[in-house]
């Protein structure tokens, strides 16, 4: 671990990596954009770059003068080991313009930076222990949250929750496995099983480790987002109502039956998570091969829909008999401004007059909303955690005490399978695999 | 007759030192053999046990190897018991109480005996150096002995200080001197030193325990020896169970401050796997009782051991805490229970030949190489001797691997990991422990004592016949279809009291649970025909089946990646791509295979891959490279 030195900034950095630099912020113009730097050299180009400027201080913002750009910058030096990636870092507020931030980049590799790749300052982070491999990825998920409830899984899962969670089982594995090897290696020194205690400790991990697996669903939902999937009978107003849910005139509305003819989607925020609404043809014996096709995407979609909207026209008569309720379904009478028979199992919906599309904003809102089960203060896992914990579970459910060599090994796969997962034994493979969804800059 | 030059030099003959000088000899060599004394020839000065858990595995497979250990176990052996017997094979580990003075005279006679072995009475005070290679030793009296390759097997006694309470005094073992040139010389060569500490219980006169009122340990009903040398052994004697009562805790609570351990006393580093009775008060207060063993020294000894009592408490206090346990009340003390400290060459100086790296023609083996233990000592010294002869032969050296063997994990993890305290073998110290049951050594390694000329011809081919009727036996249980029709399910309920549901073979249920194997076993007679040894061996393969199919896999894997040599002169920090912690590791450990690398804090999948890409794929790499012997290689005639 390097100290701080006294006069502000450390001297280097044990790793004695490169140093690395990248624009943090998005890319196109914008009133300013931010580069970072990170790595051994990171005194020496700053001192390069702007050579009136005093670095002294760390952590500290100031105005300093960028050499032969005619460009001033917001300057912050970080300190190793307190810096984003533990190494020395500096970062640079510019007007953000495209060739500004060019130039100024170029001017940091002119003085021995090099450009960054995807993910790699907060894979540095992880290198130099400043994150967990859980909490890069949460890094990572919060970087890219479209919805209330992304950002605060990914708050809570950076917080290290997850983390501690998952190291915290691991820890138990291992101590309860360090019973198991002493009661096999120590038999001659009175060391003996207490085969309650070590079954009580068994059952509470896999208890631990199932309810870690509880949240992979909440997980799915509120990382990949919810299908909501329009469906009914042709011109029953499918793409109307896809149109005023999203608010544009997405789909193309003609008061033809068999108008829509492939599936639509389009991307909305309802009740914090990320809906993906669709519109999708008409369910009917179809007239010819391409509105065929439609039938059976449509048909395709319903089956791989989170929650189904069913619609049926007022002016249709009684309407369709539920569905097998497999699949959570709202049920919708449409044109609803149409002289219509009570059907007290549909909520009447009209886009013409807008009469009742707040209450099936409602109604769809608790409907995503209730998919997500009560996490109670946990992080939902993704889907790399879940393969993971679905392994490590598999090992604890052969683990049986009564075979005590046999055990330590189901244990001790358990328990690589969590290291693997906090990157305790973390491979590169693995660092790959997680770092090749960053972005530059992060 | 003009003396031919000696191939080896032998410095200590304890459990170390026979057994190099024993194999190199056996290998043809000219070996001499310096000890202080003829009389302490392989002492058992702690424990007057072999074996257990860990150290009978190595026992067992120094004998596959054809090494004297376990042979001289089992001609001194008064009670034979199979640790562990409750759990699965592989971790039954074989214990012998041992007669400690017809231990040594057996060796001694085994010394004597062997043609091509001198027998010099002396100290070493240093080593004699020619053009960088050790070439001899100089004696205390100012004699020199010349030799091609010396092996310094020390044991407790460079620089050896021994306490009893606040009285310490110069000495390896009770009674004897320490050796104080040797380890100021070897330091000045270069070699780093440490500080180790080991300790002994007190022994008592047998008379004087009432024995009556102990729980009596007896051994196995059907005691097994130790060797393929040994037709049958018997048990002679009875050991005894104690528990020391609460108040044991208080009187060592109150006189700790008199402990050297506790007092600062003793600096060296003991080993936390066989701790004194006052670390264990210490380390686990929530004990109230503590477990001991009294066990005879010998046959015609009056002196017993108390096993658990290791201490080095002053002679009152250790008079109280004996006198404390029910039946001990007028214990008489023979001798006290001591700890010794004394100086052991950091293992990780030696090659896994356990030459030394920066001295060649210089090896070491046994507790100076910080390992703990009479096994892991002869195991030690097996290696170093034979590695001796076939490095001065200019032969390929013998490197047991570690998935193969409990050898190759205690020579890989001397070398390769730094060790602060004293290293005892461990079942959990094997990655493929599944693998490595006692039953399974001959046939994991006597091809290789055969190879050497350790086994008999005669002896491997009978093994060999074994092991190929073992296998048939196996197929034939794992491939005959039992059907679910009338008659089989009678029989299988009649024999195993179970109920076959589905299709199912005899080592289905032989797997199962709620089977006694051993009852199935005696009725099925393919299984019935077989020795009672062969017949565990089956039944331990067919426990562990899934299991032991993953390790196999496993360990083909790193035997492909072993036959990848990474060439000394290679320098990890021009490999393009290499991490740099990762060529860090390689330059510090300097790995001989690929397989050796990946073990390495730092080396990743991905480091490997990069390494395995500059040395060439594995399956280009049928033909090893010049440089090193191991199991299922031939060995060089000799």
């Amino acid at each position: 671990m390097v100290k701080a030195s006294s006069s502000g900034w450390s001297s280097g950095l044990s790793g004695g990596a490169d140093t690395i630099v990248a624009r943090a912020t998005s890319s196109g113009p914008a009133a300013l954009a931010v580069v970072r730097l990170s790595g051994p050299a990171v005194r020496r180009i700053a001192a390069e770059i702007s050579p009136a400027a005093d670095f002294s201080e760390p952590w500290r913002a100031r105005l300093v003068a960028i050499d032969g750009l005619g460009e001033q910058a917001v300057a912050i030096a970080f300190s190793a080991p307190r810096s984003y990636t533990g190494e020395d870092m500096l970062e640079l507020t510019v007007h953000g313009s495209p060739f500004v931030v060019r130039s100024l980049i170029e001017r940091c590799i002119a003085a021995g930076a090099r450009p960054a790749g995807p993910g790699e300052f907060t894979r540095r982070a992880v290198a130099n222990g400043k994150l967990d491999l859980v909490q890069a990825e949460a890094v990572r998920d919060l970087v890219g949250a479209e919805t209330a409830w992304q950002a605060r899984n990914a708050r809570e899962q950076l917080s290290g929750r997850l983390s501690q969670r998952l190291a915290g089982l691991r820890g138990d594995l291992v101590e309860l496995l360090a019973r198991l090897e002493a009661s096999l290696d120590f038999v001659d020194h009175g060391v003996e099983l207490d085969r309650a205690e070590e079954a009580a400790r068994l059952a509470g991990c896999r208890e631990r480790l199932a309810a870690l697996l509880d949240t992979a669903a909440a997980g799915e939902r509120i990382r990949d987002g919810v299908r909501v999937v329009i469906v009914g009978p042709p011109n029953c107003g499918k793409s109307t109502l896809f149109n005023t849910l999203l608010g544009n005139e997405r789909a193309i509305v003609a008061p033809h039956p068999g108008t829509t003819r492939d599936v639509l989607e389009a991307e909305l925020d309802i009740a914090g998570l990320r809906v993906t609404l669709v519109d999708t043809a008409g369910l009917r014996d179809a007239a010819d091969p391409i509105e065929e096709e439609g039938v059976r995407r449509a048909r395709a979609a319903a089956a791989s829909a989170s929650v189904v909207v069913e619609l049926w026209p007022a002016d249709a008569g009684p309407g369709a008999p539920a569905g097998d309720g497999e699949i959570t379904t709202l049920r919708v009478l449409s044109k609803a401004d149409l002289p219509h028979p009570v059907d007290a199992g549909r909520l009447p919906v009209s886009c013409a007059t807008g009469a009742g599309i707040d209450r099936l904003r409602t109604a769809l809102a608790e409907t995503v909303a209730g998919g997500v089960p009560d996490l109670g203060g946990e992080v939902a896992i993704s889907h790399r955690h879940r393969c993971g914990l679905e392994r490590a579970a598999a090992e604890l459910a052969a683990c049986d005490l009564a075979a005590p060599e046999l055990a330590a090994e189901s244990l001790r796969c358990a328990a690589r399978e969590l290291e693997a997962l906090i990157g305790v034994v973390a491979t590169d493979d693995l660092l790959d695999e997680v770092f090749a969804s960053f972005c530059i800059g992060k | 007759m003009a003396a031919a030059p000696r191939d080896l030099l032998v410095v200590g003959a304890g459990h170390a030192g026979v057994e190099a000088a024993a194999a190199a000899v056996r290998l043809g060599a000219r070996v001499a053999v310096v000890t202080l004394s003829l009389d302490t020839v392989a002492q058992m000065p702690c424990n007057p046990a072999m074996g257990g858990i860990g150290k009978g595995h190595l026992m067992a497979e120094l004998d596959a190897l054809g090494g004297v250990q376990p042979w001289a176990a089992d001609r001194a052996g008064l009670q034979f018991k199979v640790l562990n017997r409750s759990r699965g094979p592989a971790v039954w580990g074989p214990r012998a109480q041992c007669d400690k003075q017809r231990y040594t005279v057996i060796m001694r006679r085994l010394l004597q005996r062997l043609a091509g072995i001198d027998i010099i009475e002396g100290e070493v005070s240093g080593l004699l150096e020619a053009a960088g290679r050790v070439v001899g030793v100089r004696l205390a009296d100012g004699r020199r002995l010349q030799a091609r390759a010396v092996l310094l097997t020390t044991g407790t006694f460079l620089d050896g200080i021994l306490h009893t309470g606040a009285e310490r005094r110069p000495g390896g073992r009770f009674g004897e001197r320490p050796s104080v040139g040797l380890g100021a010389d070897l330091r000045a060569r270069g070699l780093e030193l440490r500080r180790f500490k080991t300790g002994t219980p007190p022994r008592l006169h047998r008379a004087s325990i009432d024995v009556e009122r102990l729980q009596p340990e007896p051994g196995d009903a059907d005691p097994r020896p130790f060797s393929w040398r040994t037709r049958s052994v018997a048990n002679r004697v009875l050991c005894w169970l104690a528990h020391t009562p609460e108040v044991v805790q208080s009187i060592i609570a109150d006189n700790l401050h008199r402990s050297p351990l506790f007092s600062g006393q003793i600096q060296g580093v003991g080993p936390r796997y066989c701790p004194s009775i006052e670390d264990k008060v210490v380390r686990f207060p929530h004990h109230r009782q503590h477990t001991v063993f009294l066990e005879p020294e010998g046959l015609d000894s009056d002196s017993m051991y108390v096993n658990g009592l290791s201490t080095s408490l002053p002679a009152d206090v250790q008079e109280q805490v004996v006198r404390a346990i029910p039946g001990f009340e007028r214990a008489r003390f023979l001798r006290y229970g001591y700890a010794v400290e004394y100086d052991v060459v950091a293992p990780l100086q030696v090659a896994p030949t356990l030459e030394c790296r920066s001295l060649p023609g210089l090896s070491l083996a046994g507790q100076l190489l910080g390992t703990s233990g009479y096994e892991e000592a002869a195991a030690l010294g097996f290696v170093a001797g034979v590695n001796a002869v076939l490095l001065g032969r200019g032969e390929a050296p013998f490197v047991p691997e570690r998935e193969r063997s409990y050898l190759g994990v205690l020579v890989d993890d001397l070398c390769s990991a730094d060790h602060r305290e004293p290293y005892r073998m461990l079942t959990s110290r094997a990655e493929h422990r599944l693998l490595l049951g006692v039953d399974s050594a001959r046939e994991r390694l006597m091809p290789t004592g055969a190879r050497l000329g350790l086994v008999p011809e005669s002896v491997f081919h009978v093994e060999q016949e074994r092991w190929r009727r073992r296998r048939e036996v196996r197929d034939e249980l794992a491939t005959r279809a039992l059907n679910p029709d009338a008659p089989t399910r009678a029989l299988v309920r009649r024999i195993a009291g179970v109920e076959p549901t589905a299709p199912t073979t005899w080592a289905g249920i032989l797997r199962r649970q709620d089977v006694d194997a051993e009852t199935v076993a005696a009725a099925l007679p393919v299984l019935s025909g077989l020795t009672a040894e062969d017949r565990r061996a089956v039944l331990g393969e067919l426990h562990y089946d899934g299991y032991l199919a993953r390790h196999q896999r496993e360990v083909e894997r790193l035997a492909r990646l072993r036959h990848l040599e990474i060439p000394v002169d290679l320098e990890p920090a021009e490999i393009p791509g290499l991490s740099r912690e990762a060529a860090d590791a390689l330059r510090r450990h300097r790995p001989r295979t690929v397989a050796d690398a990946e073990r390495l804090p730092g080396v990743t999948p991905a480091a490997v891959a990069i390494l395995i890409g500059r040395l060439g794929r594995p399956r280009d790499a049928r033909r090893r490279p010049a440089g090193s012997m191991t199991e299922g290689e031939p060995c060089p005639e000799s």
